[in-house]
């Protein structure tokens, strides 16, 4: 090609560059808008599928403050219908964290609700349809809304996100917050009061007890209990030990002796004794242990059952904790009198089962004997420590934690 | 006129012969809305550039003509892929890359080189409608082929029914390889192209 044909070429190729780019320009005048309506539509959906009537939409999260972070984004209905809110909650059993739309009107109600990312082992869709439904109308008090059985620490983070994305919309006040009963904020005390009592059910309630809970680990029954006009939060633990509580959370328990008699009863009937697997089980790491006599504890963690024995002359104390990780754990411990442990075992190590894909095997023995001698003072949670089984880690690190506690309990502490 | 519609068919209709576009004939085979989404950019990216390249091939020294040809139906090819973003922004989604590519596809500058080069303007519109209706009409039917067993769904709405039968290899690429060998086959058979494009060689 001479410098003559290579000259026309690219005056040819301009020309039409320059007619195809005209026509392009034109084009896009046209096109242009529909294609950036179509992007704004696309990027909004999850936003409009929870709030149907809206307008536009206006991300404002980076002018809110004091959001949770667990909160992705916050956008503002543009005509004043109200807000959507992006939040995102992990269990223990996440994958991924899940990721929860949802509408609030301008009154504060949830006007929509959708769960966009849900990559847990568990789901709780399947197990209640109408868990997401449910949250439907309600404001920031998000009033009887509960957890799905069998599906507790999946749909407690549901719960969780949600009361994490109205929180950044009340505390920059653009909602009022929700007005709660004394029975919910009663129910909603029960974690803190009782952190032993895991995967709590409602359970049939009977006689002033308005609303019952049993814990899924058998750690004991929580009651709102009604006394007059006055709403009380009664636990009772799996050694029968009960305490009440105002909606104030003030320690009421000897005002409301009636109450706790109640709670009491009801807790009687319905709680499973783990005092004979105990004692089973003291006898096999004691072979003399004598004197086996039951304990009643004043602390509300995971310890089901405690009781006091001998041993070759020397006083010692077996506690049972049923903490949960990937599975229910039953894990024993016997501590002696000056508080460190003697003896640590369970009823099934959980780490010998097959889901550890990436286990590569553990001495149990070892294991095992790491625990002994350790107190609650030289206790750190390394002991506990199993690699690649984190849940499981986690699990005895609250029993031995939880076990300390019930022997200090006993020893005159707390 | 049969024999000129059989050429289109067979010899004008790049993926049953010579294999050409069998690329974006198989991944927009995977949703009849795909399917029917790059039919009609082919078909109007040919149609267009044929009566451009008819019109001014004489005009066009010799030398110039593939630089030239390519840069009418890339330009053609970017036209249509705005508009399509704008009114059919979800086939755009489904065809990605496909559709853009479509401006350095082979089957279309065959045919402006082959077709729009030495004829007027009615024979390449002629020869680029039916050509492009013949590409359409072979992606519709893998995607019908596709869709429907391999995911159970027709125009994107599920098939209830199918759901549980559904063979996901279908909707990949291994399943867009079988059922465009099998249509090929089947169109070759019922044709008798062998004989046709034997018979075409002979003249």
């Amino acid at each position: 090609m001479n410098i003559k044909h290579l000259i026309n070429t690219i005056l040819i190729l301009l020309a039409f560059a320059l007619v195809f780019s005209a026509a392009m320009f034109g084009l896009n005048f046209i096109t242009g808008p529909i294609i950036e309506e179509n992007n704004k539509g696309a990027e909004f959906a999850p936003l409009l599928a929870v709030m149907p009537d809206a307008d536009n939409f206006e991300e404002i999260t980076s002018t809110l403050a004091g959001v949770p972070e667990s909160v992705i984004a916050v956008y503002k209905e543009t005509s004043g219908r109200g807000f959507v809110v992006r939040t995102s909650a992990s269990t223990q059993y996440s994958k991924e964290p899940m990721e929860i739309t949802f509408g609030v009107t301008a009154d504060g109600k949830i006007c929509g609700i959708q769960l966009d990312v849900y990559t847990d082992s568990i789901d709780f869709r399947s197990k209640d349809a109408n868990y997401i439904d449910s949250y439907l109308e309600k404001d920031s008090a998000l009033a009887d809304i509960g957890t799905v059985s069998g599906a507790t620490y999946s749909s407690t983070a549901f719960k969780d996100a949600v009361s994490a994305g109205f929180s950044a919309l009340i505390s920059n006040s653009l909602i009022v917050e929700g007005v709660k009963s004394d029975a919910q904020i009663l129910s909603e005390m029960i974690p803190t009061l009782a952190p032993g009592m895991l995967k709590t059910e409602e359970v049939a309630a009977s006689g002033n007890i308005e609303k019952a809970w049993g814990a899924g680990n058998d750690a004991g029954f929580a009651y709102v209990v009604k006394n007059g006009d006055a709403s009380f939060l009664a636990l009772v633990n799996a050694t029968g030990v009960c305490k009440v509580y105002d909606v104030a959370g003030a320690d009421v328990t000897d005002a409301q002796s009636a109450i706790a008699d109640e709670a009491k009863a009801h807790a009687s009937a319905n709680q499973k004794s783990y005092t004979e697997d105990l004692n089973t089980r003291v006898t096999k790491l004691f072979a003399d242990a004598s004197d086996i006599a039951p304990i009643e504890l004043s602390t509300f963690n995971t310890v089901v059952s405690a009781v006091s024995f001998k041993s070759n002359g020397a006083e010692y104390y077996g506690f049972y904790s049923r903490s949960i990780g990937f599975h229910q754990m039953d894990v024993f411990f016997v501590i002696d009198a000056n508080g460190a442990i003697a003896k640590m075992d369970a009823k099934q190590f959980i780490f010998e089962e097959e889901y550890f894909a990436a286990f590569g095997g553990m001495n149990n023995g070892e294991y095992k004997a790491g625990f002994e001698g350790l107190t609650s003072e030289t206790w750190t949670g390394d002991a506990a420590v199993i690699a690649t089984a984190t849940m499981t880690s986690n699990a005895m690190k609250q029993s031995t934690e939880d076990a300390f506690a019930a022997f200090n309990s006993i020893k005159g502490g707390n | 006129m049969k024999n000129f519609f059989k050429s289109c068919l067979l010899r004008g209709t790049p993926s049953m012969v010579l294999a050409l576009g069998s690329g974006f004939v198989m991944a927009s085979s995977a949703d009849i809305r795909a399917a029917l989404g790059m039919g009609a950019a082919v078909l109007i990216s040919m149609i267009l550039t044929s009566i451009v390249v008819s019109a001014i091939h004489k005009l066009i020294p010799a030398y110039a003509k593939l630089p030239v040809y390519l840069i009418i139906i890339t330009g053609f090819v970017s036209i249509i892929q705005m508009l399509w973003q704008a009114f059919f922004p979800i086939v755009v989604d489904m065809l990605g890359a496909h559709l853009a590519a479509l401006a350095v596809s082979a089957v279309i500058y065959r045919d402006a080189e082959e077709v729009a080069d030495h004829n007027g303007e009615w024979t390449s519109i002629k020869t680029a409608l039916t050509t492009g209706i013949f590409l359409t009409v072979i992606m519709v039917i893998c995607a019908l082929i596709r869709e429907t067993l391999g995911n159970a769904s027709i125009w994107g709405v599920e098939i209830p029914f199918l759901a549980n039968y559904k063979v996901s290899a279908l909707a990949g690429a291994f399943g867009a390889y079988v059922v465009l060998a099998c249509v090929l086959a089947a169109i070759k058979k019922l044709t008798g192209a062998e004989e046709h494009l034997e018979g075409e060689e002979h003249e």
